[in-house]
Formats: structure tokens, sequence, C-alpha cells
């Protein structure tokens, strides 16, 4: 005899009232709800730290079986001490909430947004190379300095930092190191005075006379705009740790 | 004979360039030349790959001196150069020679004097480059009248071909080139070749490149080069050999060019290794 799907959400003896039909649906809701609870933040609702590494693991995978890079964003909210001693933790947690909330809706579904820690949050950017996650970095910056967020009928602005890496299949690259250089690339804002973005990328020096990947891609018609380089992750740049 | 009488009579410069090797042009010069000499013009073949040189390979002619004993020992280039028919006359190079392909200032301006010394005696001067984009290379095609790009529908060859082209626009300041594309499958393919390179060298570098012709791809080629006879004399009939035939024309329609050194008187005579004038 074959065996019953359990998760029929009717009984398969027909008891019309069964009560271990009613007991593992209940328990199937409390195994999803825990499983949400283990890998959300339950301030902001992005994912947690945990599962951040686990799906930038699995994102790097997948671009080094498809081809296709992975992006990522470090951000920082800027002073956000201060926010902190000066209006309180509630208002400080709203802040971070609205945050997170301007951001998601500027993110693709696919995107993964995390909670780093504290006031430091990641997301990962599955199929997106370095220039178009540093576009998208840009206009979560600008849309944050844009967005005060209301206190007592005034608006409290808010900005962030924003450091942007890439990983396009480079050997040996891990997730920490991916975050690492990210990391690297968030502390450069902040140093070069907050609320900006900095990226991982660089144009490739170029021979006045060298063929561009444009130029490649105009004669066989294929894609082009692959000029740049990754000093961080490619580790070009001695300093990236 | 008086050749200082001749210097300002200017023969069609052509160079054969194009970037990658082993895209057939050594075998175009030489069935072109062949060709051009046929119609009644005096044509002389420089091999201008001055390190690996090939021409006298495919004439199968004996060299005794090349071009490096006129710029390294001064010898008479008049001596050096190997007639092999009526109308047809072969400059040889040196082969495993790799200091020849980087040629200095002082060696630069030995062979463009030179050059334009002997050339004066002829009508077409068919100047077969070395593969790559070498000083000499890039030299000799800012020195032609007429650069004359050889591409296969091959990505390889249409990229080094661009580079070529590239370096030529940027550096020599030339903007217009003579495309020919040899090796096809079909005539429809030349057309898509061309018309691709056109479009990026008119897009990215402002540079015009002119459709001289086509050469299909023909067994009768190799089976020539293997027996070192041109094909133009073993397979007369030949697809190739009538593409030639072709070119050949398209080539006799060409002026001589207007272009910088060209148009100028050839320089003057330098004591030691020029030694024409002193002979006569």
């Amino acid at each position: 005899m074959k065996p019953q799907p359990i998760l029929e959400s009717s009984c398969p003896l027909e008891f019309n009232e069964c009560p271990i039909l009613q007991e593992v649906l209940a328990l199937r809701d409390e195994c999803s709800r825990l499983t949400e609870l283990s890998i959300t933040d339950p301030l902001t609702g992005y994912f947690n730290y945990r599962y951040m590494i686990q799906s930038l693991d699995q994102e790097m995978e997948r671009s080094r079986r498809t081809g296709l890079p992975t992006g990522l964003i470090m951000v920082d909210l800027d002073h956000f001490k201060d926010v902190n001693d000066s209006y309180g933790h509630m208002i400080g947690d709203k802040a971070l909430q609205w945050a997170c909330r301007i951001w998601r809706e500027n993110i693709r579904r696919i995107d993964i947004p995390c909670r780093y820690g504290g006031e430091e949050f990641a997301i990962i950017l599955p199929g997106t190379d370095l220039p178009q996650a540093t576009l998208l970095a840009e206009r979560l910056r600008k849309v944050l300095a844009d967005s005060p967020l209301p206190v007592d009928g005034f608006g409290l602005e808010l900005t962030a930092s924003f450091g942007v890496s890439a990983f396009r299949g480079q050997n040996g690259a891990t997730p920490q190191r991916v975050l690492d250089c990210a990391d690297h690339m968030l502390i450069r804002a902040k140093a070069q005075g907050r609320n900006r973005v900095c990226s991982d990328l660089q144009p490739k020096r170029k021979s006045p006379t060298e063929v561009t990947s444009d130029e490649r891609a105009a004669l066989f018609n294929t894609k082009g705009n692959e000029d740049f380089i990754s000093p961080c992750l490619d580790g070009v740049e001695d300093d990236c740790q | 004979m008086n050749v200082n009488n001749e210097l300002l009579k200017r023969p069609v410069t052509v160079s054969l360039t194009s970037g990658k090797g082993g895209v057939g042009k050594t075998s175009l010069t030489v069935n072109l030349a062949v060709a051009l000499s046929r119609s009644g013009k005096r044509v002389l073949i420089v091999d201008g790959d001055l390190g690996l040189a090939n021409v006298d390979v495919l004439l199968r002619i004996h060299v005794e001196r090349s071009l490096r004993d006129v710029i390294e020992n001064g010898d008479d280039p008049l001596d050096t150069i190997v007639s092999v028919g009526p109308n047809l006359s072969v400059l040889p190079a040196s082969s495993g020679v790799p200091e020849m392909l980087n040629l200095g200032q002082r060696e630069q301006s030995l062979l463009e004097g030179l050059l334009r010394k002997i050339s004066s005696h002829y009508d077409f001067v068919l100047v077969d480059t070395a593969a790559g984009i070498g000083q000499s290379v890039l030299w000799l095609n800012h020195f032609a009248d007429h650069p004359i790009v050889v591409v296969t529908p091959d990505p390889t060859s249409m990229t080094d071909a661009y580079a070529l082209i590239k370096v030529m626009a940027r550096e020599h300041e030339r903007n217009s080139f003579h495309v020919v594309v040899n090796a096809l499958s079909s005539p429809k393919e030349g057309e898509e070749v061309f018309t691709t390179l056109k479009g990026v060298a008119e897009k990215f570098l402002q540079v015009k490149l002119l459709h001289l012709g086509s050469v299909p791809l023909d067994s009768e080629v190799a089976k020539a080069v293997r027996r070192q006879i041109p094909f133009l004399k073993t397979s007369p009939d030949s697809r190739a050999a009538r593409a030639i035939l072709e070119l050949s024309a398209s080539i006799e329609k060409l002026s001589p060019g207007s272009h910088r050194g060209a148009a100028q008187p050839a320089p003057a005579l330098q004591p030691k290794p020029l030694a024409v004038s002193e002979r006569d």
C-alpha cells in the first residue's frame, strides 16, 4: 500500500474530527513559524546573520556554476549612536525599521536583505555584477537621505554609508572574504565622510590602443562592459583585510 | 641608368598586413604580384617579414643576400633584388633574425631611403608585412600608400585586424584602409565580415574601410603553397585565381598615395649604405 501524504488536510481515514490530523497540522505550522523565526531578525524583518552566511555561500556556489556574479552591499547607518543617545532606543529602533522598510521597497524580490548586527546590514544580490550593485547602493543611499524619519512632527534625517563588492568566480574567494571586501569599502566610505558609496570597482587602466570589451562586443555581437577590476577581491589591493 | 632622375616617379606602394599570422598574406601578395606583372606592370615584392621571411619560400627562389645585409652591412639594394619573371622582382628578407623585427630610428630612415629609391623602378610595390603589430609592421604600413588589411572570418583574425587598424589609426593617423577578406566559404560571408569590421571601425575609430575584394577558400591554394608555386600558375581556373585577378584589377586602379612621405621626394642620399648612385 502506498503511504498517504501526511500534508493532505483531510483525514485519510475520513474521520470528521480527526485529532491526529489536527495535531499534525498544528505541528506543521509551528515548524514553519520556528523556521521563519530562526532565520529572521525580529526587529527589522530582515534575515539574520546565520541565514546571511548560508545564503551568501549558496549564491556564490550558484555563481561558480552559472557564471553569473553575486553582488554584496554592506550598509551601516551613520552616527547611529547619536540617534540612540539623543532620542532614546525606541526612536533608534524605529530608525532601523524605517531604513529597512525603505530599502526593502527599493530592492528586487530575489535580493536577500540581512541584518549583520547592530545598525549594520548586508544585502545579497543574486546575478548582479559590481557596476549594477554599485548603482543600486547609490539608489539606496539617496532614497534614505531623502526620507527623514517622522519623529514628533519633525523629520529626523538619516543617512547611511555603503560598501560594495561582487563575487565573479575569483579563485579562492570565500563568503567571509567577499564580506570583508564589502566591509573594507564600507570603512572607506565612513572615512571619506559618510553618506556615500564606496565600491570595489576600478576601471581597468588601458593603453589607448587596446581593443576594449565594447569594441570586441561590437565585432562579435555580444555583451560588453567588463572593463573594470575589483582590486580588493582580486587581491591587488594589499590593505584589503 | 640614372637613378636620381627617377626619384620623383612614384610607384603605387601597398602593404598587405593582418595582425594575425596564417591568414594568407604572403600567398596573396605573391599571387597578386604575378597577376599585376602579367598585365604588364613592373612589380616589386618587398618581403616585409624582416625576421621570418617567407616570400622566397613561396616563390622557390634562392636568396643569397637580404634586406638585412643592406641595412647592416651597407650592401647595394639593387644587388639584393632577385628577378623572378619579366616584370617581377623580390627584395628578400632574412629568416630567423628576431632583431630585424624591431627597427631602430636609424634603420627606419635607412629602410625608408632605400625603399623609396628602388621603388622608383617599379609601377607597383607590394610589401608583405610580418604578423603582429611590431614596430616594423607598423612602420611598413605607415610607409605604404595603401595598407591592405587581410582578414578571414575567423574571430581571432577579425580581432587582430581590428587591433592593427586601431593602432595604425591612433599612432600613425591612418584614417582609411583597404580590406581583403580571405578564405571565405561563401561570398555572403565576405560581405558580413567586411560590414561588421567597417561598422565597428567607423563607430569607435572614425576610420574608413574600403572593401577591395574577397578570396574564397580554395583547396588549390594550399596545394600550390606546398608546391611552392603561385596558384595563379598551378590552377589558373580556380575560384581563388579568378578572385586574385579581380583584386589585381582593383589594385591597378589605386593611385600613388598622397600620404605624407610618399608625396615628398625621396630624402637626400646617405653616403653609406645607400650606395646606389655611387655605383652608377
